[in-house]
């Protein structure tokens, strides 16, 4: 700590401090324009100039002169204030003062500035900038004139996005910000420029002059797509949700959200969203009065072990606590289920048989303070981009080694020293069981470990593993092998990354007990820094698990769910908010199955295909019209509170089952808040939480974990033959599950199911990019378009699950490899 | 005082204005002249033959009576213009700050005062009732 004064103030710094954060901390504000907390500093607008008495009066700038001890700083003299004056009309000389049109007015830097030092008039003439508006991007506008050339754009969409597309191109008075070549903008579409975009020259397209910042409520929410739990201001005029809001406070990400997060609110307000109970009457879905909707469902919910039900992880911890609830004491079924059971056995049977208990033994804050990170599938990035941001920033700003295992290059692996390894697809399992085996032979285990439950065992069965065959089953040198894990066991804090969901069926519970023995046997658990961090798909899948809504004991789970409506043994089936014909692996197979059952009930927001055979549909709400709690992948209980009232005749799933629990002779807490009591009492972790607590910063709930040694089987990877190539399924960048499909703003950027191509295998198939090719497996045939990009090794091919349109499940059975042949 | 002298004054008074000019008018045949600065019915300004507001909402949000609703459009030249400018004329409290407000001179306040209706929904008046003739 160094103690300065500022303003006649004494006060206490951090020792790395710059002379603007220390202002900041003690509640001084210096004005400037080309800061952001994240980012470094830079010093490009000359705002922030302050007088340093031990410096002869010079002006320097707060924001780049780090706080030394004893400095007497002044903030606001005469002096100071005449230039920062002279600075705002320079800049004025050129921005082209159109704020009547200009969107960021009302929330623009130079704007409140040039209030706030009252520059009316300007000494100065100059020609105003004549560059090309680029109208044509769909999600983000860029107009050069009103640039003020501080910087944050390029700066952070190279040190936290890592992406570059932005930079500053030509020199002088002709410097803009523009991309290579003077080319469109074709990136991330994260929109971490227009965030930080202090005035009107970078701004969101979708949001373009739909409403005036002041006329805007904020209202603070958690992000509905993915498990990182990023939190989000959402912009709301006239019950519609209109944008979202920059804050720079915001959670553990500092208000940075990736192209989902900013870009796909719009399925709050679709036009597409059910406002009205549906009930099929003579074979056609008719408007109906909840009244007789929940009648209906009520009398078909009668029927015991033949009921089955599905839900989204996207509901809220207490709707799916009651949920849970009402199959449990009303109807008498253990027989629910989420995310296709598969997806998360990594947490429930993996990490349960490996660490006693559901959850990662790691969170997202670990990444930066870790020294080593082993990723598996490149593909973190895509399924959960924040937690991209955190890894980019560790290994750019913070020197964290980064090694990557996966079945294809990513963005991860362009980090500056990332290390990938690129193993066959569908290997993993073997690879990380050969990790292990290096671990004991070359004696690079803790020695605790020696004394943890299953060790003579897994050392028994890992002897068994001959370094030619790891070698045939993952393609990778066992020298390499042996490199990875010497790294990870010498690193002092060690952290493993993995992320699970519907598409990636190869991230078993197997693979997650596997990935927990390399921590085990090096004992990097319960350190900061280390651990295993498991990243669960959807924004409560992690609260899904903890809530225990998923198949226990005798209860099926969701593929037993549906060939039990197949047989005949499940005869209703509730689906609130899943959407198994899209997101479920084998399309045939799950239709047949929704077919047959003989009562289906749906609750949605919109009409997904699965809602469009339900024998009734109930219209429920989204996760800006509710109150409830989620609980991110690293066990972070966050609250959110309703942004807008409720759209149309929607009810949220809280009201729809505390309806149908008082149908069937039960009652349900009142409030959300008492059901989170209920849940919190009987959740381990959860004891301390309530509502009054999570209300203002939610709260992570503790992991306690008691580590045992699991021997995994790996079965043998199957391997191309001439003339297939092999299918790998993942997410996309710009989708989380199905839900994005009704985002308007990922749909602008990434419409339809593609399939990716190597070079090599596009030049041998004679393909190009967009081109159609029909792909056809085993189980069906489907066209697809073309990608073609040198992130995919040769014989493979990979394809993202999301879209109704282009459903992959048709020629994919939950398989993690798939042998495709691909005819043009 | 002599009782008489006050119904004298009194009729004094009354034959004097019997030879005035009289202060009423005969409206509807009489028409009043109305002053410059008179704030009457709102007309949205005209140049190049469209409306000149951009569509900045400052004048909604001036409001005091809230009874202006603007939305914002895009034309073809991605120009921001409003695709929507209604002021509810029942609500309105003619107090000019709306003109006042206005950063690109497009809005004005008429002499037009005969502002009389049948329905509520006729007292609100759209962008091309608006727009000066």
């Amino acid at each position: 700590m160094v103690n300065l004064t500022i303003d006649d103030k004494q006060v206490t710094a951090p020792k790395n401090a710059t002379i603007y954060d220390a202002a900041k901390m003690n509640g001084i504000s210096i004005p400037i324009l080309c800061h952001d907390k994240k980012l470094k500093p830079f010093g490009a607008c000359r705002m922030c100039l302050v007088e340093v008495e031990q410096m002869k009066g010079r002006q320097i700038p707060a924001c780049t002169t780090p706080a030394t001890e004893g400095m007497i700083i002044r903030t606001a003299t005469p002096d100071i204030i005449k230039a920062r004056k002279m600075v705002l009309e320079l800049l004025l000389l050129n921005h082209p003062l159109d704020c009547p049109v200009c969107d960021k007015s009302g929330d623009c830097d130079l704007q409140n500035l040039t209030y706030e030092y009252k520059v009316n008039s300007n000494r100065f003439t100059d020609e105003k900038f004549n560059h090309e508006i680029d109208y044509n991007n769909p999600l983000i506008e860029r107009d050069m004139n009103r640039c003020v050339l501080c910087g944050k754009c390029a700066r952070i969409c190279d040190e936290i996005v890592s992406f570059g597309a932005l930079t500053f191109i030509d020199r002088g008075i002709e410097t803009k910000i523009g991309c290579e070549f003077e080319d469109g903008l074709n990136c991330e579409f994260c929109g971490s420029c227009i965030s930080v975009c202090p005035v009107g020259s970078l701004l969101a397209r979708p949001f373009k002059h739909k409403a005036r910042f002041w006329a805007m409520t904020k209202h603070k929410s958690v992000c509905g797509y993915c498990a990182t739990g990023c939190n989000l201001t959402l912009g709301v005029k006239d019950n519609k949700v209109l944008t979202t809001i920059y804050d720079e406070d915001q959670g553990f990400h500092k208000g940075q959200l990736c192209v989902r997060g900013r870009f796909g609110y719009q399925f709050i307000n679709s036009a597409k969203r059910l406002t009205k109970p549906l009930v099929r009457k003579n074979g056609v879905l008719t408007e109906s009065t909840w009244d007789e909707a929940l009648e209906v469902v009520a009398v078909r919910l009668k029927g015991g072990t033949a009921v089955g039900a599905l839900a989204t992880p996207r509901l809220t911890n207490e709707e799916l606590s009651l949920f849970k609830q009402l199959l449990v004491e009303k109807v008498g079924t253990s027989n629910f289920d989420h995310s296709a059971g598969y997806a998360h056995a990594a947490l429930t049977k993996g990490l349960v048989s490996s660490f006693g208990t559901a959850a990662s033994s790691a969170t997202i804050l670990d990444i930066q303070k870790s020294d080593f990170l082993l990723v598996l599938k490149s593909d973190t990035y895509e399924t959960h981009p924040v937690v991209g941001f955190e890894i980019n920033m560790a290994v750019k700003n913070k020197d964290v080694k980064l090694t990557i295992i996966s079945d294809k290059r990513g963005k991860l692996s362009k980090l500056p020293d990332a290390k990938t390894t690129v193993h066959r697809p569908g290997s993993e399992l073997h690879l990380i069981n050969a990790i292990a085996k290096a671990l004991i032979d070359e004696n690079l285990i803790d020695e605790s470990a020696r004394t943890i439950s299953g060790f003579a065992e897994l050392t028994a069965a890992l002897s068994g593993l001959t370094a030619e065959a790891v070698t045939e089953y993952t393609g990778v040198s066992s020298s390499e092998i042996k490199k990875i894990a010497s790294e990870y066991a010498t690193a002092s804090k060690a952290l493993i990354i993995f992320p699970v969901g519907q598409a990636y069926t190869g991230h078993t519970a197997a693979l997650a007990s596997a990935l927990a023995n390399l921590s085990i046997l090096t004992g990097k658990n319960g350190k900061e820094g280390a651990g295993v961090l498991c990243l669960s798909e959807k924004n409560n899948s992690q609260g899904a698990v903890d809530a225990g809504f998923y198949s226990q004991g005798n209860g099926l789970d969701a593929l037993q769910i549906l060939d039990g409506c197949t047989s005949g043994s499940i005869k209703t089936l509730f689906i609130a908010g899943e959407n198994p014909l899209v997101s479920y692996p084998n399309r045939t197979k799950v239709k047949a199955a929704l077919d047959a059952v003989e009562f289906l009930v749906v609750s949605e927001l919109f009409m997904t295909d699965t809602a469009a055979m339900a024998d009734v549909v109930l219209p429920v709400c989204s996760f800006a019209e509710k109150e409830g709690t989620f609980t991110s992948s690293d066990r972070r209980v966050q609250y959110i509170k309703p942004a807008i009232r409720k759209i149309g005749q929607c009810k949220t799933d809280y009201e729809v089952f505390s309806l149908l629990l008082s149908k069937l002779g039960g009652t349900a807490p009142v409030t959300a808040a008492a059901q989170f009591d209920v849940l919190a009492s009987k959740t381990p972790g959860y004891e301390k939480l309530s509502f009054a607590v999570l209300r203002k910063d939610g709260a992570y709930a503790p992991v306690s974990i008691k580590p045992v040694l699991v021997v995994t089987k790996a079965e043998k990877p199957i391997a191309a033959e001439p003339g297939n190539l092999l299918l790998v399924t993942g997410s996309a960048l710009y989708h989380s599950g199905t839900l994005s499909q009704y985002g308007e703003g990922p749909m602008h950027v990434c419409p339809e199911g593609y399939i990716e191509f190597s070079r090599t295998d596009a030049a041998s198939l004679k393909i190009v990019e967009n081109d159609l090719v029909t792909v056809t497996s085993e189980s069906g045939s489907l066209q697809l378009k073309v990608k073609v990009s040198l992130r995919i090794p040769v014989g493979v091919v990979f394809a993202p699950y999301h879209f109704a349109a282009s459903s992959i499940n048709t020629i994919w059975n939950g398989a993690p490899v798939t042998k495709v042949s691909v005819t043009k | 005082m002599n009782p008489i002298t006050p119904i004298i004054n009194g009729m004094k008074i009354t034959l004097k204005h019997m030879f005035m000019k009289p202060v009423t008018l005969q409206y509807p045949t009489e028409r009043p002249k109305v002053s410059e600065r008179f704030r009457g019915l709102h007309g949205l300004k005209v140049a190049h033959s469209k409306a000149k507001c951009v569509a900045c909402y400052l004048c909604p949000t001036v409001c005091p009576a809230k009874c202006i609703t603007v939305e914002a459009g895009e034309d073809a030249n991605h120009d921001k213009y409003a695709s929507v400018y209604e002021i509810d004329m029942l609500r309105c409290i003619f107090c000019g700050y709306c003109v006042e407000a206005c950063p690109v001179d497009a809005l004005k306040m008429t002499g037009e005062f005969e502002l009389a209706n049948y329905t509520r929904q006729d007292f609100i008046y759209s962008k091309e009732r608006l727009l000066e003739k």
